[in-house]
């Protein structure tokens, strides 16, 4: 049994500075991507599925989708028309991760002891959040390098990649905090994966993103316009080509691809909002120390 | 210890470490954690801790012992500022865990019961992250870590990730992320739980070493001779409410004497019988007497001295004594006078061994 120590050394000084918001955020944003790279499976498998259908498509419909596609729009091979669609599929695929992390840190501990740390709990979710949009970036400018292998033409060039890659980054937020609430409602990684995944087919098909859409059936145009996928690419596709693609809202205020662009950005700042301060909501009533 | 140094440091201010410390503002007196009136029921109505007044001093290693769901892990999280307290005051360290959590965040170091590191990365990185998470001074952070990893016995495997560790490794390493920034105040939760007797003598060990240098240490657990081995004090929670409070021996004095196991040798009609006669026993004034899955179990304070009239007294009655003995009341017969019920854990197992 240890002896009493009344004077002791109880009083020796704590080791520590003041934390600040761009301090906590900077620690997380280096545990995220050190992660990240600890983990290339998760890196690797949310490039492969849109790659494979990068691909199958361009191999297997290309033929058969050329021709709808050349029909609204004249000279564009199904490969270029592709790609912007393939660049949201990553985004989409990577934003999975995000609620596939958190769950994971609740599960291991990692989320309370974050909690019970000093860190600005903002700063914690900000840096985690930095992390993802960054490698996400990075698949984005991946698939965009494939793409041109493969044959496909970027008419705005480097601007345009760089122009695509933060599209696709807004389109990200989105689905980012739609993957962090599962994983808060849920706290299971087998229900946010089969969650997030489930919906992933059904946005992805049922959009501009494979075919034009005046290729599809009434009710498919009709569920587009309410898709998120759809504004994402759209507006990526408008880059691509440098052309007015967007034909879910008529818009011609601005001249050229900003048809496009301008109203496909508006609505994804608008769902990143919705979404965001959702998930803001579900994780602040998460990390509350109020008794429920 | 043998290496107090490796962690009391050099540079540890300990000359000028009488009176209140640059860290703990505000409070004058030498109390690391003072609840009153501490009561919190979750959203369903369940009251899981009521009305619960506790002062822990500077410096004391303290235990909180209950049996599984009596309110441990809710007191434990509302000091480290998980949960609000629904009634009552709580400081810890002299802050309000209320309207100052950050602060007590700040102080305190905090091991929950579940163990909680980051699997994909590596020892040394744990704690680096934990370094930076506390906001220990970035010339200190290298230092600190080898420190932490020649504590807790990690160096050899610093840079190995610590999914590929074993129970005891992973909870070593929990264990030194919760010690970076030096805090006064440790919270440990169950910290032993599930791990063989080697592992958890080894954390024993550090422990015992880290509150000789000073580290006031709040501890839950439901292993009573863990309780009995480090603790100076301890507090004993049933159904939300402290039911004892006080050292290991002032409590095990409480039981009222010393305590002789019998085995009887035939059926299980002799321990009634058996029980009859000891509580009819004249040399015995309020003996507690209950039957074993051996034989029966007598409290009393003439237990050492009458203790062979007992035996005797059973032979004449034609029952058959294949063992006894006499021994000391053990924390498990504390917990069973105020609990009424006995630790069905292994480490209730444990203190009976060690006491055979």
């Amino acid at each position: 049994m240890s002896t009493p120590t009344e004077s002791g050394n109880a009083d020796r000084e704590m080791m520590r500075s003041a934390n600040t918001f761009a301090g906590d955020v900077w620690i997380n944003l280096k545990r995220w991507n050190l992660k990240a790279v600890r983990n290339p499976f998760v890196l690797v498998v949310s490039l492969a599925q849109p790659f494979i259908f990068l691909v199958l498509f361009t191999e297997v419909f290309g033929n058969v989708a050329g021709g709808a596609v050349s029909q609204g729009l004249p000279g564009i091979d199904y490969t270029t028309f592709l790609v912007p669609a393939i660049a949201i599929q990553v985004a989409l695929a990577s934003a999975v991760t995000s609620g596939i992390g958190l769950v994971n840190d609740i599960e291991n501990g990692m989320f309370e002891k974050v909690l019970v740390s000093p860190m600005n709990r903002t700063a914690v979710f900000v840096g985690k959040t930095l992390a993802e949009v960054f490698r996400i970036g990075l698949q984005i400018a991946i698939i965009l390098g494939l793409g041109v292998v493969l044959g496909a033409e970027i008419t705005t060039g480097v601007v345009g990649a760089v122009g695509i890659m933060a599209v696709g980054i807004l389109f990200s937020f989105w689905f980012i905090a739609f993957s962090n609430m599962l994983a808060v409602l849920t706290r299971d990684q087998e229900s946010t994966i089969i969650g997030a995944n489930l919906l992933q087919f059904p946005l992805l098909f049922l959009s501009s993103a494979f075919l034009p859409l005046e290729a599809l059936p009434n009710w498919i145009q009709l569920f587009a316009r309410i898709n998120p996928v759809t504004y994402g690419v759209d507006a990526a596709r408008a880059i691509m080509l440098d052309e007015d693609v967007m034909t879910v809202l008529e818009v011609t205020a601005f001249g050229g691809a900003l048809d496009t662009i301008v109203p496909a950005v508006a609505v994804l700042v608008g769902l990143g909002f919705m979404f965001g301060s959702g998930a803001v909501y579900l994780l602040s009533r998460a990390s509350s120390s109020d008794v429920r | 210890m043998s290496n107090e140094q490796s962690i009391a440091d050099a540079e540890t201010p300990r000359e000028r470490s009488q009176g209140p410390g640059a860290s703990r503002v505000g409070s004058g007196e030498h109390t690391s954690i003072d609840i009153s009136g501490l009561e919190l029921t979750y959203g369903d109505g369940t009251e899981a801790v009521s009305g619960v007044d506790l002062t822990v001093g500077d410096g004391e290693f303290f235990g909180f012992l209950g049996p599984n769901g009596a309110g441990k892990t809710t007191m434990i999280k509302v000091l480290a500022t998980l949960l609000s307290p629904t009634a009552g005051e709580v400081r810890v360290n002299g802050f309000d865990v209320r309207t100052e959590p950050r602060k007590v965040r700040e102080s305190i170091g905090y091991m929950a019961q579940e163990t909680s590191i980051d699997p994909e990365l590596t020892a040394e990185e744990n704690i680096r992250f934990a370094c930076e998470a506390y906001g220990v001074p970035r010339g200190e952070r290298d230092k600190r870590t080898a420190e932490l990893l020649d504590l807790v016995d990690l160096e050899a495997v610093a840079d190995k990730r610590s999914e590929e560790f074993s129970g005891g490794m992973k909870k070593r390493l929990d264990a030194a992320t919760a010690l970076v920034h030096r805090p006064p105040l440790v919270f440990l939760d169950e910290p032993t739980t599930g791990l063989d007797p080697k592992a958890r003598n080894r954390l024993w060990e550090y422990f015992q070493r880290i509150n000789e240098q000073g580290t006031t240490i709040f501890l839950t657990t439901q292993y009573l001779e863990e309780a009995d081995t480090l603790c100076e004090r301890l507090a004993v929670i049933l159904d939300g409410e402290i039911v004892a409070d006080g050292s290991p021996a002032d409590l095990k004095r409480q039981v009222g004497g010393d305590v002789l196991d019998i085995e009887l040798g035939d059926g299980p009609g002799a321990q009634a019988r058996a029980v009859t006669i000891a509580h009819e026993f004249d040399d015995f004034d309020n003996a507690t007497v209950e039957e074993t899955e051996t034989g029966i179990s007598v409290t009393a304070q003439a237990a050492r001295q009458s203790g062979t009239d007992l035996l005797v007294a059973l032979r004449d009655a034609g029952l058959i004594v294949t063992g006894f003995n006499v021994r000391a009341p053990t924390l498990d017969d504390v917990f069973l006078a105020i609990t009424g019920e006995r630790v069905d854990t292994d480490g209730g197992a444990a203190a009976t061994e060690e006491s055979t």
